[in-house]
């Protein structure tokens, strides 16, 4: 058990009294001499120095309470001052580690580390604070306890950096960024300063009449475009200084930020979806933007700061680039590169131009209607639109797109916003098809791959809009085919890997083939591991013993992801207790034996059988099949 | 395809019913205490609108409702105005509830509810079991999600 850095003790203790301090320092010294003159004074005195006392005990105790440890499979926390809590948290359910530091950490030394897990909702771990070498200490002990490594020295994975943000594109992110929170704050502000401004600056400023709206409506305009201008440009250079994205063995690491250091490290086979996302402007330049998305990770949230990266909660976001290195990127992280899109039909052209002239259509309404109350409007300008509108539609139709790659679902949507969303087949929940009633008169509809990332929840799915329904319902079905599949290649592949690592004679392809092979033709009645154990003697291992492991080993390799500490029965106890609770006894032992090295998928007794118990089960609805 | 129990098109009526009645309520209070110039068919016309749409539309979703318990992944298609086909894969998953509201407890009726770790997670339920088919479907969906088992959730 490992204790926090106990500078971390004075160093929480000035944190928190920070704020209580003064605000009782302002009630007591205006209330205490108030009432009592001096020794009311020294009284809010001795109850400040009281309430400091007493958070550091506070924060004493929690130094004194609080415990981490990293075991061989979970990392323990204890911790609570008043209630305690023991959370254990297994290292292959941790997504991320991040480490961040402020200027005032960075000068004595110290460091968050927050750890996630797909969890959502809050950080699942979080220690503060602790030493910033300790901190890079667990983060990279947490991936190589994570990648099952057990020896404490093992060699570290190749270190690669596969992005570094240079001063010039760092420079150009300041100059693109608007921090958009701030004009609201300054709108409010400058309303009310203007009439005062105008009072004192000695030029004939017309005070009144629609001149001075204007004038004034203008200065506040550009006002608040400076100033946000230039709070993005600030922000935008605070986050992103020194962005460096590193690949180490299969996570990316990234780490940025000028006050607020951050160091945070993403597993590579945790992310949800990559993003390319670009305007018109970034299109122009050759530029892009790249965004990373993991599961239920919302960052930099409670940190607040940054309006780039609240935006979007993507921290390994890399904010702009030649559009030829984020496609390079892409390529390297997932290994897939832009594809050929299949565009929607062409007559849905005329959908989008139809659609943009009812915008159009209804302003002109709604300008009439104001015309005809207040009258002096030119309530047809907007008609000048309708060109443009055309234009637009046929632009919308040309951004639109979707393709199949071999391991990813790609779409392309949107004009000023344009988003290409890349999405491995095995990280699809569910795919849904929708057609509204107006995408019926045109045939068509929109297919939707629901990811677990965290900008889905915002509405940013990879979406395939407005295709044939024909293509769509086979769409439909083939994203979750293909999910089935890759999951399976997913399986197989880490069985293999697992069997190489375990000592099974990996020069060997035929014998290493005839495992595989007899694996998957294992449907036939026999269980895998009999096979296994058939096929395990012309393996030809290096010793008599492992051959005899391997196929266990492999076994529990098929379900449990290859980051396991090795000899972790708990998935597969697991799962035979849920058998074992579960009413359904007709589970005949081939079945239990396919299903643990998950090859159900083509299982024909089996799924026959389930479609006779569907019947039986809905015996009382009405069944059309 | 299999259908949804035809009595969910009474506990759908039933909430359509109630709402037109509320809203009209609504209205016909706003016509008695308020001095706002309502005029007195107002209610009973909101009232018979909500009605006659709202039955519609329970009628119709009932008609559009279906599901099948394929192979590998549970198959939904619902919606009336929006047609909505939804494939959730066993492996996908992650736990199954079956719920009674109040209403549905009366009219003897359940839903089951699967959820996943996608983004639209809890979207997908299944209304218009009887009780005891709410949980043979739930058994069985945690069943073949327990077989699909083999990578992690997300």
């Amino acid at each position: 058990m490992t204790h926090l850095s106990p500078l971390s003790v004075p160093y929480r203790a000035a944190q928190r009294s920070v704020s209580i301090v003064f605000a009782l320092v302002f009630i007591a010294f205006t209330g205490g001499t108030a009432f009592g003159g001096f020794l009311g004074g020294l009284g809010a005195v001795a109850l400040v120095g009281f309430a400091v006392l007493a958070i550091a005990g506070y924060e004493f105790a929690y130094f004194q309470r609080f415990e981490y440890e990293l075991t061989t499979d979970t990392l323990d926390i204890r911790s609570g001052v008043f209630s305690r809590r023991n959370r254990e948290i297994p290292y292959r359910r941790i997504q991320n580690v991040d480490i961040s530091r402020n200027v005032a950490q960075r000068l004595v030394g110290l460091a968050a580390v927050d750890l996630e897990t797909a969890g959502g909702g809050g950080t699942e771990g979080s220690l503060r604070f602790v030493t910033y070498e300790e901190a890079l200490r667990i983060q990279k002990e947490v991936a190589r306890l994570k990648r099952g490594d057990t020896a404490p020295d093992a060699p570290e994975p190749d270190r690669e950096v596969l992005f570094e943000l240079t001063p010039r594109e760092l420079s150009i992110v300041g100059v693109l960024s608007f921090d958009l929170r701030l004009p609201g704050i300054i709108f409010l502000f400058g309303t009310s300063i203007f009439p005062v401004v105008a009072s004192f600056v000695d030029v004939p400023v017309p005070t009144r009449g629609i001149a001075a709206g204007v004038v004034g409506l203008v200065m506040l305009a550009l006002l608040v475009a400076v100033i946000s201008w230039v709070a993005g440009f600030a922000s935008a250079v605070v986050n992103y200084y020194g962005f460096r994205l590193t690949r180490v063995g299969d996570e990316l690491q990234y780490e940025r930020g000028l006050i607020q250091h951050y160091t945070g490290s993403i597993p590579i086979d945790k992310l949800q979806t990559l993003t390319i996302e670009d305007n018109p402007l970034k299109r122009r330049f050759g530029y892009a933007t790249l965004l990373v998305e993991t599961a239920g990770y919302t960052p930099g949230a409670e940190n607040g700061g940054g309006g780039n990266r609240a935006r979007r909660g993507s921290e390994a976001a890399i904010p702009l680039a030649k559009r030829d290195r984020v496609r390079a990127l892409v390529e390297e992280i997932e290994g897939v590169a832009e594809p050929a899109f299949e565009r929607p039909p062409r007559r849905i052209r005329r959908r989008y131009v139809i659609r943009y002239l009812l915008a159009t259509g209804a302003l002109v309404g709604a300008l009439y209607g104001v015309n005809v109350v207040f009258g002096g409007i030119p309530w047809y300008s907007p008609l000048v639109l309708v060109p443009v509108a055309a234009v637009a539609g046929v632009y919308q139709w040309r951004h639109r797109g979707y393709a199949l790659t071999e391991n990813h679902f790609v779409t392309r949507n949107g004009f000023w916003k344009r988003e290409m969303r890349f999405v491995p087949y095995y990280r699809i929940q569910t795919a849904i098809e929708t057609r509204t009633i107006f995408q019926r008169r045109w045939r068509v509809s929109t297919v939707t791959a629901d990811t677990a990332g965290s900008l889905s929840i915002v509405g940013g799915d990879a979406a395939a809009v407005d295709i044939e329904d024909g293509d769509a319902a086979t769409l439909r079905t083939e994203l979750s085919d293909r999910l089935r599949d890759a999951l399976a290649d997913r399986r197989e592949e880490r069985r293999r890997a697992r069997q190489a690592a375990l000592g099974i004679d990996v020069a060997e392809p035929d014998a290493e083939r005839g495992v595989a092979d007899a694996v998957v033709t294992a449907e036939d009645g026999h269980s895998a591991s009999e096979s296994l154990e058939e096929v395990g003697p012309r393996a030809e291992a290096p010793s008599g013993r492992e051959a005899e492991t391997a196929p266990d080993e492999a076994e529990t390799s098929s379900e449990s992801s290859s980051n396991d500490v090795p000899d972790e029965p708990t998935a597969e106890e697991e799962e035979s207790s849920w058998d074992d609770t579960s009413p359904g006894g007709d589970e005949s032992d081939e079945e239990q034996d396919d299903e643990r090295n998950g090859f159900i998928w083509g299982d024909p007794t089996s799924t026959a059988a389930d479609e006779d118990d569907a019947d039986t089960d809905e015996g009382e609805s009405a069944d059309e099949r | 395809m299999n259908r949804l129990h035809p009595r969910i098109r009474l506990l759908w009526v039933a909430r359509a019913v109630i709402f037109a009645l509320v809203a009209g309520g609504v209205a016909a209070a706003a016509m008695l205490y308020t001095s706002l110039p309502i005029p007195v068919y107002l209610p009973v016309a909101i009232s018979f609108v909500l009605l006659v749409v709202g039955v519609g539309y329970a009628l119709l979703r009932y008609q559009a409702w279906g599901y099948e318990i394929r192979d590998d992944s549970l198959y939904l298609q619902r919606g009336v105005l929006t047609k909505v086909y939804t494939v959730v894969p066993y492996v996908r998953v992650q736990h199954v509830d079956s719920a009674r509201g109040p209403l549905e407890r009366l009219i003897g009726l359940a839903s089951t509810i699967v959820y996943t770790a996608g983004s639209r997670g809890a979207d997908v339920s299944i209304p218009g079991l009887t009780p005891d088919g709410a949980e043979d479907l739930q058994d069985r969906l945690k069943r073949l999600a327990i077989r699909a088992e083999g990578d992690d959730a997300v």
